[in-house]
């Protein structure tokens, strides 16, 4: 027996709708047998699991609140991806763009400037910094042929360095060094009010903040569609992306659209560390124990690729994913061992994946002579 | 179409939630246990920090049975993810909410929360529903330094450091200045992780320190790698948050180790009493909240009887650590002669925030 | 003499860069075969926590025991990877996403985690571990003394499997079939070869490596089990198998290099030389030090995509050929 697969040329709308309710199903189903076999109940553990992503007073809210950082990584992965650049460093980017973004508000606002100024002096500072720091890689790319996996993964734990420093090690400009607490606990100085970046609230399900961030990150989905579908600039990296040589003959300057994508990529995750200096976390988060442990910047990668590098999709990706993220927090505990949480979470991602299969192919199964029993082709099985 | 895709995701996962709330609504009208949640900055089975949290948790739940029900929360990190775990531990009933890392909790946190107890280790703010508490480890760690000094030949020791804050300085100072009572003129170099749960940079650690001289190791991290590594090389071991004798048997000397229990209990019962007031606890070896882990083979009974001496001196207060004269590394006089630093008062004499290392340690107070 | 900052570095190095050398020949292996697992980090803790698992539970002698748990993590690491290999060979899934999905899946808040804490087996050192085979006259002799035989079996053994593998790529025929699988899944098919098979085959082997550097973590360089205990040396171990430009003989270089690069912090601090002004630069330094390696190395050499499989990451769909 074998599985064949022919790419669907049109794809059934119906198939859209089945599918994807197929695999969370099996996913479901998949993780009910393990949940059983720990000893614990699935209908009471999903009923949980929905709760704390979505349905419970203030769920939205601290779903938002991480869905908003996951948008900007995802679309920086987006971004590179996109044309084939492997830009695994997000992570790292959203830090220095935290640190500058951070300088600006500090700066700007500490000084008096208004606080539609401040907040864009942040947004800008913020773009910038993840920028420069994703160029390293983007120039070494284009001019040194050398792999940006690596270059951006290794800048990653510098970046992180270079946080956990500016904040543990030194005195530096963004720590907070004055006051009895600061003595006990480094800590990173305190915005002013004027760089603090407002949120929209919403009066329901106990009050939900839209943060001005996620306003950002929709708009940077939005941007970056036009610019891939809409413009030359796009055109010519997705030929870039398709093919280096074809791109090379018909007259792209590649070198010039590296630079390029790398630089967009970074200023996205750079504008995800503005955003979390400005909305959440009003001061840099240097403690290891913080922004460093949650592993965004990786997240936005699984975000990016799960959305196939639609720009839309990546947003609405990362809003389930933020949501799933939580739901892990509220489900481990004394009764339910953190380790389980990853791997339901790991059995879900698995059956999308596979499910999302099923969409763009058609399974045949063919009967070898020894005559095996067919199994139906249920998702991601 | 792949918007469409997400968008059907979306809609089927509500579906699932209709129904999986239908099928498991159910009214339970029995008498509740009081909720009380500890929320860990590693994993509970640590072998360290948390895991004394999580013995200190357990201690609750056996001591009062059923009338508790206490869960904890690990790897939460501080920021974001510590506000949506407390948000849905609220949301589920917790009244007592035991934060036990620096940083977790601001006063204007608590304050969203008017209902509900919270109380933080190892930190400063106090409100009216939040407490803070900690243990003078200086002072075991002070007598587990004085085991190492003795242990030391050529009085040249290494300490396994994770990040350069005044809590670690403290530490580090208390472990040299007990090294340097048993061993005059015993120096103390400083080896830090950058990390502060690592076996491997500890082992790392602790192989540089020893391929660099140092003949007997602390530590100020918790996991046992470096004993590990000082078993193998057969270096005398001071561990640190937790009796690790059996990861390095013959090495094994002491550790300072914490004792959680009691307080959380004494604290549970009066948030359940309804007499519950904030505050800043310090435990102490009088209160049994800190102590000496059980000696390894390499303390002498000379040794034994000498910290036992000075433990007594500890309790009755005729002797203390951080009493001046105190000099820094460069030699100067930082404390003068019979002013005690204090924790949470005394200015440049607190010991909360002290960021100098005492004369004899070799390293730097910047990491 | 044998205390020196260079030939501690170049010994601990070695100890330290084996658990990476052995995940990146197994990465190797696979992406060679153009499938590219990004869960090494998963497999790794996998076979790490099963392989202390067998050691703990299998009471008999240390050598009995300690090769049961390489078997057992070996077998652990390639049941992890069958999952991604049936995901992205058979259902042609993103490689991308299913790797880092089997990390969530099997890694440090996965998986491993669930077992380490139901087995409970964080609360005890290793039963038996692998260290030094050489007496210790030998490892005193100078210079060759800590470097060569101050090892323990699993060092000597990964020399062998980098020499088998070396080998087997470069003058056997399955092994030019899987660079062909790598470099063109069509041509090869073509040729009669069964593209299917190796890339499932290679992608386990690769599960294998990896489950065997978790236990050469677990056994030998930190005996003991915490969650996450490999500290993200299997992101490491991918970023090699790109430095070593898919070459076996330059994983073990750069394994040895990162792993000496890593000892080289705490050795200047411990020794009281500093580097620069500040303790971020010497903190840094293993991470820019490779980078410079890199881009040296790679402006280099001619070849645009420095030893890369054409087909690394690519589904090969026999019908779409």
């Amino acid at each position: 027996m074998r599985f064949t697969f022919e790419r669907r040329l049109r794809q059934p709308g119906w198939l859209s709708l089945a599918v994807p309710v197929a695999s969370v199903l099996f996913a479901f189903f998949v993780a009910g047998i393990v949940l059983l076999a720990t000893g614990h109940n699935p209908l009471s553990t999903y009923r949980q699991l929905f709760d704390a992503a979505f349905l419970q007073t203030g769920s939205l809210n601290q779903t938002l609140i991480v869905a908003t950082p996951l948008a900007f990584t995802g679309l920086a992965a987006a971004a590179a991806f996109r044309m084939k650049l492997f830009n695994i460093g997000a992570e790292g980017q959203m830090y220095i763009g935290a640190i500058t973004g951070a300088a600006a508000g500090l700066y700007l606002g500490g000084n008096g400037g208004s606080s539609a100024f401040v907040i864009a002096a942040m947004v800008v500072m913020g773009c910038l910094g993840g920028t420069a720091w994703a160029l390293i890689p983007g120039v070494l790319r284009a001019f040194c042929k050398t792999n940006e996996i690596l270059t951006s993964l290794l800048l990653n734990y510098v970046a992180g360095l270079l946080l956990t420093y500016l904040i543990f090690q030194s005195q530096s400009y963004w720590r907070e060094t004055k006051g009895f607490n600061a003595s006990v606990f480094p800590t990173g100085k305190e915005l002013p009010p004027s760089a603090v970046w407002p949120g929209w609230t919403i009066h329901v399900q106990g009050g939900i903040t839209l943060p001005l961030g996620a306003g950002f990150a929709v708009a940077a989905a939005v941007v970056l569609w036009v610019l891939y579908k809409r413009t030359r600039f796009g055109f010519e990296a997705q030929v870039l992306g398709d093919s280096d040589r074809a791109a090379r003959y018909s007259g792209v300057r590649v070198r010039r659209k590296i630079l390029a994508v790398m630089a967009l990529s970074g200023a996205i995750a750079g504008l995800g560390g503005a955003s979390q200096v400005g909305d959440f976390a009003h001061s840099v988060d240097g403690d290891p124990n913080g922004l460093q442990k949650l592993g965004y910047g990786y997240t936005g990668i699984v975000i990016a690729a799960l959305a196939r590098y639609n720009p839309y999709a990546v947003v609405l990706v990362a809003f389930l994913m933020g949501g799933l993220e939580n739901a892990g927090n509220t489900l481990q505990g004394a009764n339910f061992p953190a380790g389980l949480v990853g791997v339901i979470q790991g059995i879900i991602l698995f059956s999308a994946l596979g499910g999302e299969v099923l969409i763009r192919h058609r399974v045949r199964i063919v009967r070898t002579k020894r005559g095996v029993a067919a199994t139906e082709p249920g998702p991601a099985a | 179409m792949n918007i469409r895709i997400k968008l059907a995701l979306a809609l089927a996962l509500a579906g699932v939630v209709a129904l999986v709330g239908a099928l498991t609504s159910s009214a339970s009208h029995r008498a509740t246990p009081y909720k009380v949640a500890f929320i860990y900055v590693g994993p509970h089975n640590d072998g360290g920090w948390s895991q004394a949290h999580e013995q200190g948790r357990l201690y609750v739940q056996k001591a009062l049975g059923s009338k508790v029900q206490t869960t904890y929360k690990e790897n939460i990190a501080v920021g974001a993810q510590f506000a949506q775990t407390v948000q849905s531990l609220v949301a589920q009933g917790y009244k007592l909410i035991f934060a036990t890392s620096y940083g977790y909790l601001t006063k204007a946190f608590v304050a969203k929360y008017p209902d509900v107890l919270f109380e933080q280790a190892t930190g400063t703010d106090q409100t009216k529903n939040l407490a803070e508490y900690f243990g003078r480890a200086e002072d075991t760690v002070f007598l587990s330094g004085m085991a190492a000094g003795a242990a030391s030949k050529t009085g040249k020791i290494g300490y396994v450091v994770p990040f350069p804050i005044p809590e670690v300085i403290r530490h580090a100072n208390a472990f040299a200045l007990g090294a340097q009572l048993m061993h005059p003129g015993a120096t103390v170099s400083l080896v830090w992780t950058n990390s502060w749960f690592d076996p491997a940079k500890e082992k790392k650690a602790a192989q540089s320190l020893v391929t660099a001289g140092a003949d007997v190791v602390g530590q100020n991290v918790d996991s046992p790698a470096a004993g590990q590594y000082s078993e193998s090389a057969k270096i005398p071991w001071v561990g640190y948050d937790s009796d690790a004798k059996k990861f390095a048997p013959k090495s094994w000397l002491t550790a300072s180790v914490y004792n959680w229990g009691p307080y959380y209990l004494k604290r549970v019962k009066a948030a359940m009493n309804d007499t519950w007031k904030t505050g800043f606890y310090y435990g102490t070896i009088k209160d049994g909240f800190t102590k000496l882990a059980p000696y390894g083979p390499g303390v002498t009974a000379a040794t034994k009887a000498k910290i036992a001496a000075y433990q007594r001196k500890l309790v009755n207060g005729s002797f203390y650590e951080f009493q001046g004269p105190l000099y820094d590394q460069s030699g100067k006089l930082r404390v003068k002669k019979g002013v005690k630093m204090d924790i949470l008062t005394g200015g440049t004499n607190s010991l909360y925030g002290m960021n100098w290392l005492v004369k004899g340690v070799i390293g730097s107070a910047k990491g | 003499m044998n205390n020196s900052l260079l030939i501690v570095l170049i010994a601990s190095g070695i100890a330290y860069g084996t658990p990476l050398l052995y995940a990146s020949l197994g990465e190797l292996l696979a992406e060679r075969s153009g499938v590219l697992n990004l869960g090494v980090e998963g497999m790794m803790l996998v076979g790490a926590v099963m392989g202390f698992w067998t050691v703990q539970r299998v009471h008999t002698s240390a050598g009995i025991a300690l090769t049961a748990a390489i078997l057992v993590a070996a077998l652990a690491g390639a049941v992890m990877a069958s999952i991604h290999a049936f995901l992205v060979i058979t259902l042609r899934a993103s490689q991308i996403v299913s790797g880092l999905a089997l990390t969530i899946f099997a890694g440090a808040a996965g998986l491993s985690s669930y077992l380490g804490n139901d087995l409970n087996l964080s609360d005890a050192p290793a039963r038996h571990t692998f260290h030094a085979v050489f007496p210790a006259s030998m490892q005193r002799w100078s210079v060759i003394g800590p470097i060569v035989f101050g090892q323990d079996i699993l060092v000597y053994v990964s020399w062998a499997c980098v020499i088998a593998i070396w080998l087997y790529l470069s003058r056997t025929r399955p092994g030019l079939n899987v660079r062909s699988v790598g470099e063109s899944p069509a041509a090869a098919d073509t040729m009669g070869i069964n593209v299917t098979s190796y890339r499932y085959a290679h992608t386990l082997a690769g599960g294998a490596f990896a489950g065997v550097a978790g236990a050469s973590i677990t056994l030998a360089i930190t005996p003991q089990w915490v969650n996450g205990i490999t500290g993200g040396a299997g992101w490491i171990a991918i970023a090699l198998v790109i430095f070593a430009f898919w070459r076996p003989e330059l994983c073990l270089v750069g394994a040895y290099f990162f792993g000496a690069l890593q000892a080289l912090a705490p050795q200047l601090q411990a020794r009281h030389i500093s580097l620069g002004p500040t303790v971020l630069w010497t903190n840094a330094l293993p991470y820019v030090m490779t980078i410079v390696v890199l881009v040296v190395v790679s402006s280099g050499t001619a070849r645009s995509r420095l030893g890369a499989p054409a087909a690394l990451g690519n589904a090969y769909a026999r019908e779409e050929r």
